[in-house]
């Protein structure tokens, strides 16, 4: 199913939708007053852009000194070019330290690579500990966000899923009761951990350190009570300078949700005694990604989600309708790079209406990504036969005012004549919901010649 | 073992030669105006106001007060593990060796924090304060003991005045841990600390 | 001044009204109006289709029929922000670079150009202003509600000037309606589901009239709204600038 299709279904429950989208509009709400509290937060943005930018331009010495700073601190550093390396490296790791428990907060690389799949084959116990991931972990289902995982699941249904895997009492959905049977639960994970596994949020070149931020504290009772801390980035996580943090932090959080910073900030550089670190460094499509240059600045990225929380499409049509381990109009602009064919629909979910790019903290600009895409896709992918053929003879008329006359008046012709079930007919998908425009007697050309010759 | 060596070595060849390749010509990394971001604000109120923002509480008092104050708040505390010399509580001795599985029962900590920031509430704890890691997030409540004229504006400073530091572990703490992942509701006291209490002194 | 009247074909087959009343107001301003025969369309829904390419001949076409005049003016955001932002895909002789300069949307060329906002109509009624987000996020005809800094809207300054008036606060001051050219159909379920919502903003917040600057939006929730036999009326922004009621 494409885009359209699987939102069409996910419309089908009008109230869901509804909910869905009043959730993240509140999410944007917030960002806004947030927002609106720092002085200079369009220059911040503007900061965020282009330090990111040099980023990209400079990307291959940013990660040699990274990666020979973080050797001098102790961390060992590896390199994946794509998901089966870094699924193997990670299981490597593992393999050494005898690992068979791994607790996991959130990456969307790892997601991306499809991780817990790999591990879980291996027999080795893989929990997200991040709680709305570990709901829909025990859901069986993947993130419909990447910053709010389980924003789709109703406090009803959380309530559901608990009571059959960690066996609570029925609440009618009570937060407050079932953070803390999820507290309880994944103490007990956390403290028979292996090995932490977490994502990185910033890499710094000129320390070597990282920084992963999260708001429950998992991150840090993950790698502090194991043995084993391994660290999955995507290339494109490095920042030139610690300092930059004083940037990118400012606007990573009143972002994603309105909070003016993350409760955790977490900056790592050097193991603890007696204990190893590990960061991976993943490609897995990106550099192809800098390649494009219409689309190298997608790899701008902070994951914030604030394109999906501005997102009138995304609010109304779930996560999972993207089918894509990042959704929303950022996975929409990332999804045609990794595979056209398979994500074609995605730059097409969308009205071009901008909000994204006017959220986005580090000023991608998405909508014309989206815009780009589509000239791409239309290329490079077989087009409905339909809908290309109308296009096509459209670029002809349109560019032959005497043709363009004739198709006007039949087109009006249509819309007067014909009873109205041949035009709200099972392929109108105008006129499903919506009625036509009623037709005028004469267009405004006819007009302004009469005009013309009664004056 | 050696198999996986060659295919890493691979892979980062691979990727830098991929970059290098694919990368735009070089983009000039910005100067950043600091000055953009100045505001004439009470540093000390808006850091309090942050505090409560974020979930924390927040009080100014003396020194000498600090363990009347602790006792006073938290009556319960049997188990409290303190790093901070600016208070003689604690009734569990630790150390660098401490294993930090140990610490799970641990009812209140009590760390200093080295740098409060006026913008957000946050706090820069790092692993010299609280000695064990995992202390300020495995711990049941969280006190952090913070003089008052280290308040500072805004993260850019922040960084600056904490360049020069020993790099081994360091968090950024602003309030009690927090989840809103169940239908946004916010509940306070997620994985870490449940509660925080910051004592200006 | 002589300004080219650029009348977008949606609005020359559907909706003559809004092209006469674009003509009558601008007249009424005193600016010297041509209205150039032979103009098909900008090359919007190919572009935003995918087709770019095959829109040259439509672009083209638009250069050659304005390049004569000082200003192009059109009552549609989006058609404007069309020529002045992916008019790219032409070669950029002084020609097409003077026609991407000098197109205007209606309430912008009113008042930055002609420094007006008071053109003396009445309207006595509750409306509820639709901002099209070409006009809004594309053109910059006023504020957007993510970005950080002083509020302003130019279609807004109008209204306020406009006698009996009352410019009804909606909730989302500034959400996209659905329309979305050819994604009003290839998206069908969003597409409708946004529009309806927007109505809902503005019927809860008292609205009689919804206007806005670009009426393929307009065309978009009307269409939603005769469905529905909902309590609402729709006119462009130029119908009200130049009533007198
Ligand atoms: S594209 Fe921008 S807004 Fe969207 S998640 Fe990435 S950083 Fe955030």
């Amino acid at each position: 199913m494409n885009h359209a299709e699987k939102a069409e279904v996910f419309n089908k429950d009008e109230a869901k939708v509804n909910w869905h989208d009043k959730a993240l509009w509140y999410v944007r709400e917030k960002r806004d007053t947030s927002a609106h509290k720092v002085q200079g937060w369009e220059y911040l943005r503007e900061l965020g852009s282009s330090i990111k930018a040099n980023v990209l331009s400079n990307l291959d010495e940013y990660l040699i000194q990274f990666e020979t700073n973080a050797k001098k601190n102790g961390v060992h550093v590896h390199w994946a070019s794509n998901a089966e390396e870094h699924n193997n490296i990670i299981n490597s790791i593992l393999e050494k330290h005898q690992a068979k428990k791994v607790v996991k907060s959130k990456s969307m690389l790892t997601e991306e690579c499809h991780l817990n799949p790999f591990l879980e084959k291996k027999g080795i116990e893989v929990i997200d500990t991040d709680l709305g991931e570990r709901i829909v972990q025990l859901a069986e289902e993947p993130p419909s966000h990447i910053v709010l995982p389980a924003i789709h699941k109703t406090k009803e249904e959380v309530d559901v899923l608990f009571q059959e895997h960690l066996n609570t009492k029925p609440s009618q959905g009570n937060p407050e009761y079932l953070v803390s049977e999820a507290r309880k639960h994944l103490r007990d994970k956390f403290l028979k951990a292996d090995v932490a596994i977490t994502g990185v949020n910033f890499a710094i070149a000129n320390t070597g350190g990282f920084v992963v931020c999260t708001n429950e504290g998992n991150a840090d009772m993950g790698v502090h009570l194991s043995k084993v801390h391994i660290a999955c980035m995507g290339i494109e996580k490095i920042i030139p300078q610690e300092k930059h943090l004083g940037v990118f932090l400012r606007l990573l959080a009143r972002s994603a949700t309105g909070q003016p910073i993350t409760t955790y900030s977490s900056h790592f550089n050097k193991p603890d005694d007696g204990k190893e670190m590990h960061i991976v460094i993943v490609d897995n499509g990106r550099t192809e990604q800098l390649s494009r240059e219409d689309f190298r600045a997608s790899l701008h990225c902070i994951r914030c989600g604030a394109c999906m929380n501005t997102c009138p499409i995304y609010r109304r049509s779930g996560g999972h309708s993207y089918d894509y381990a990042i959704p929303g109009p950022i996975g929409s602009i990332l999804s045609p790079g990794k595979d056209m064919k398979k994500h074609s629909s995605l730059p097409f979910a969308s009205t071009l209406c901008g909000s994204c790019s006017n959220v986005c903290p580090v000023k991608i600009n998405i909508h014309e990504q989206l815009y780009k895409w589509r000239q791409v896709i239309v290329k490079e992918q077989k087009q409905p036969v339909v809908k290309k053929s109308i296009l096509k003879v459209a670029g002809v008329v349109l560019s032959k005012p005497s043709l363009y006359g004739l198709a006007g008046k039949s087109a009006r012709f249509a819309l007067k004549h014909f009873p109205r079930f041949m035009i709200y007919n099972k392929l109108n998908a105008w006129g499903k919901a919506r009625d036509l425009p009623e037709v005028k007697n004469e267009n405004f050309d006819e007009w302004y010649k009469k005009r013309n010759k009664n004056g | 073992m050696n198999g996986i060596k060659k295919e890493i070595k691979m892979g980062r060849e691979a990727i830098l030669q991929s970059i290098k390749k694919n990368k735009p010509d070089l983009l000039p990394l910005p100067q950043i105006n600091e000055k953009a971001f100045d505001e004439d604000i009470n540093l000390l109120e808006v850091f309090k106001n942050n505090i409560a923002l974020v979930g924390g509480s927040i009080k100014e008092i003396e020194t000498k007060a600090i363990d009347a104050e602790i006792k006073t708040l938290y009556p319960n505390a049997t188990q409290i593990a303190n790093t901070s010399a600016k208070t003689s509580l604690g009734s569990i001795k630790i150390s660098k060796n401490t294993d930090p599985h140990s610490l799970e029962h641990i009812d209140l900590a009590i760390v200093e924090g080295e740098l409060g920031v006026s913008e957000n509430g946050a706090i820069w704890v790092t692993a010299y304060n609280s000695i064990v890691r995992a202390l300020p997030f495995i711990t049941n409540d969280l006190v952090i003991i913070l003089e008052k004229d280290k308040i500072c504006l805004h993260m850019l400073q922040a960084y600056s005045l904490i360049d020069k530091r020993e790099r081994d572990f360091g968090v950024f703490i602003s309030g009690p841990s927090k989840t809103a992942d169940i239908e946004q509701c916010l509940v306070v006291g997620a994985h870490g600390a449940m509660s925080l209490t910051v004592l200006l002194v | 001044m002589k300004v080219g009247l650029f009348i977008p074909c949606y609005i020359n087959q559907l909706y003559p009204q809004v092209g006469i009343a674009t003509l009558e107001l601008l007249e009424k301003l005193g600016v010297d109006v041509y209205y150039p025969q032979g103009q098909t369309c900008c090359g919007q829904p190919l572009g935003n289709s995918g087709y770019e390419d095959d829109s040259k001949g439509a672009c083209q076409v638009f250069v050659e029929n304005f390049k004569a005049y000082d200003y192009i003016v059109g009552p549609s955001g989006s058609c404007i922000y069309h020529v002045k932002h992916h008019f790219d895909i032409l070669e950029q002789t002084p020609e097409v670079k003077r026609v991407r300069n000098n197109a205007y949307e209606l309430c912008e060329f009113i008042v930055k150009i002609l420094g007006k906002t008071d053109i003396g109509a009445s309207f006595p009624y509750k409306v509820g202003l639709h901002k099209s987000c070409h006009g809004l996020r594309g053109l910059k005809l006023g504020s957007c509600s993510e970005v950080m800094g002083e509020h302003f809207s130019t279609e807004e300054d109008l209204l306020n000037e406009v006698k009996g008036l009352q410019l009804m606060p909606l909730n989302r001051k500034d959400e996209c309606c659905g329309f979305g050219g050819t994604f009003s159909v290839f998206e069908e379920a969003i597409s409708v589901k946004m529009g309806k919502d927007r109505i809902k903003d503005h019927l809860d917040s008292d609205v009689q009239v919804i206007t806005g600057a670009d009426h393929s939006c307009l065309m978009h929730l009307e269409g939603l709204i005769n469905r529905n036999k909902q309590p609402l009326k729709v006119m462009h922004i130029a119908e009200i600038l130049n009533s007198s009621l």
